[in-house]
């Protein structure tokens, strides 16, 4: 009998040390191969989970980004070096990914997420990644969590700060905690960004992602993580639901 | 003034009868922050009319919306 491909052992050996852990049984490795995880946004979020997720042997990745490498991005979408400047997202991120993990199957969706296409794109994920840096679409894909009952890792990071959510069906949703959000995009361009604030929120995104796939450990779901850099402030916020949520309350 | 736990700390805060006051007294945006008062989320369209009590434990979660 041959040896299997080198990849096939490296793939084995990739999980040895996650299967290690306290509370993931044996065997789970297969689950991970199996498991597709959605990544809304390729950008300085979606980046490392991607790359994180690959390494640790999530079978497929969806990648969804309507947008093309620029220069500014370079500082932390990680994934991305100077020669991918002017080229699509996902087309780059998928070139970076397959040398790091080439048994991963990565299907692109070079397009915006909206109402329209978003059941079409994230159909068959067991997992979702927020990865957008808009407050509409974001609101548009907590509906679709409510709606489908499909766990989704809201994250966003801006200046100093972190923040993750978990969603899991809702009750609460991201509209318990803060509405309509209209008008609360504020821009990198002015209000900065330290490029590792928004690598750590990805990695609690990440780390929550595999927890959620292997089935170990506390739930995020209903929880706000936070961080501030500046102020060496962590704090994790259980959420109540809220009954009278237009998007997961009762009277819906 | 008034002795409540924000964000877990002990904060003194003067003048602070509601969430809203409060969140003026802090300095804090009415737009894009959750507030939670004792483990129950206030909506924004009670922040001015909802009572602040002594001890009163409130958690303000700002949206950080970059990505």
């Amino acid at each position: 009998m041959s040896a299997p491909p080198e990849t096939l052992l490296t793939d084995r050996e990739r999980v040895r040390r996650l299967l290690a852990l306290p509370g993931v049984r044996p065997g789970l490795a297969e689950r991970l191969a199996a498991s597709r995880v959605a990544m809304v946004g390729m950008g300085g979020l979606g980046n490392p989970v991607a790359l994180y997720l690959a390494a640790q042997g999530v079978g497929a990745l969806t990648l969804i980004d309507p947008d093309q490498v620029q220069a500014h991005n370079l500082g932390r979408q990680i994934l991305f070096a100077p020669s991918d400047v002017g080229q699509s997202k996902v087309n780059a991120a998928q070139r970076a990914l397959r040398r790091t993990a080439p048994n991963c199957t990565i299907v692109t969706h070079e397009t915006a997420l909206r109402a329209e296409n978003i059941s079409d794109l994230l159909e068959g994920s067991d997992l979702v990644i927020d990865g957008l840096d808009r407050a509409a679409p974001r609101m548009i894909l907590n509906r679709w969590a409510v709606a489908s009952a499909i766990p989704v890792l809201f994250g966003g990071a801006i200046g100093y700060e972190a923040q993750v959510f978990g969603v899991r069906g809702g009750k609460p949703c991201l509209y318990c905690l803060f509405g309509e959000l209209q008008g609360a995009d504020e821009d990198c361009v002015v209000a900065g960004v330290l490029g590792p604030v928004v690598g750590l929120a990805a990695m609690v995104q990440a780390s929550e992602a595999l927890k959620m796939l292997l089935g170990t450990g506390q739930s995020m779901v209903g929880r706000m993580w936070t961080y501030d850099a500046f102020s060496l402030k962590t704090r994790m916020v259980s959420v109540p639901p809220r009954r009278d949520c237009p998007v997961c309350g009762d009277g819906r | 003034m008034s002795t409540f736990i924000v964000n877990g700390e002990i904060r003194e805060v003067s003048d602070a009868l509601t969430v809203g006051d409060l969140l003026d007294r802090l300095s804090v945006s009415h737009q894009t922050v959750a507030v939670m008062v004792n483990g129950a989320i206030i909506a924004r369209e009670a922040f001015a009319t909802e009572s602040l009590h002594e001890r009163d434990a409130i958690e303000i979660v700002r949206f950080v919306g970059g990505g």
